[in-house]
């Protein structure tokens, strides 16, 4: 009688010795490429932020921040200054610069919410002098 | 000869991935938008100048001591829930009602910020904002 020959199959197995390389190598690669934010001599905290309800997400890459503390010490590109007068244009420069390099740029203010709205109120000139006209006020959810 | 036992390690890795993953927080941005007016050109004649009565624009002037004053009312503190009512008044008497939003120099900024974040809950798109 005739026999078929049956060909034992061999098992196909995905070699696993390396995965842990490979996950060790992820978190290597993690660990180093995270780049922590230093610790600034000016800085709003976010627990000094004003507090809203109507909170709307801002696309980030399209931003620059204008920091404004209580102080009224305004930092804008890690650069700090202060509007002594109206004549003062360091921000408008500087955001007619950043207008040119990015058409869409949304300026956003991290300020304390302490501060006198005095300061804000020339900030916002010098933005209109800039033609920089779409603002973003930070703010932190509501308490409830 | 003892030997650690070496096969878990990758369970230990992927689980360091998944909580450095997890924990992570991006710092997003989130506040109220606005968009300002151009700047007025006055010297080359191109500003218009309007009247506008309390049935077209609502004046919320915002005192240095929070207190607020509504068109031609006086100064009074007013909590956020009767603002949302007032606004909704407002806007019932005249649904494309123009908010201009008066703050003094010396105001808090955190009071101007409450009551534009009246304004966009109810939302309300006209809001003009300046100083006095």
């Amino acid at each position: 009688m005739a026999k078929f020959s049956t060909k034992k199959r061999r098992g196909v197995s995905i070699p696993q010795g390396s995965t842990s390389d490979i996950a060790f190598l992820l978190l290597l690669f993690f660990m180093v490429t995270t780049v922590f934010v230093q610790e600034k001599k000016f800085w709003v905290e976010r627990d000094r932020w004003p507090h809203a309800e109507s909170i709307e997400r801002i696309p980030r890459n399209h931003t620059s921040t204008i920091y404004v503390l209580r102080d009224e010490t305004i930092l804008l590109d890690d650069i700090p200054t202060r509007i002594e007068s109206s004549e003062d244009v360091f921000i408008s420069q500087t955001l007619i610069r950043k207008k040119a390099e990015d058409p869409e740029l949304i300026v956003c203010f991290r300020t304390d919410r302490d501060t006198k709205y005095g300061v804000m109120s020339d900030i916002m000139r010098q933005l209109q002098d800039a033609n920089t006209l779409v603002v973003a006020f930070e703010t932190q959810p509501l308490l409830k | 000869m003892a030997a650690i036992p070496t096969a878990s390690t990758g369970d230990i890795a992927f689980l360091l991935i998944i909580f450095f993953m997890s924990t992570t927080k991006f710092d997003v941005k989130e506040g109220i938008k606005l968009v300002l007016p151009q700047a007025a050109e006055v010297e080359s004649g191109k500003t218009q100048t309007l009247t506008l009565t309390e049935k077209e624009m609502t004046r919320i002037q915002i005192l240095p001591d929070g207190q607020i004053a509504l068109n031609r009312e006086a100064p009074r503190y007013i909590e956020s829930s009767e603002l949302d009512v007032i606004i909704q008044q407002k806007v019932q008497i005249n649904p494309d009602m123009i908010f201009k939003v008066i703050t003094d120099r010396e105001t808090k900024y955190s009071e101007m910020i409450r009551v534009v974040d009246r304004l966009k809950a109810a939302k309300i798109e006209k809001i003009s904002l300046s100083t006095s």
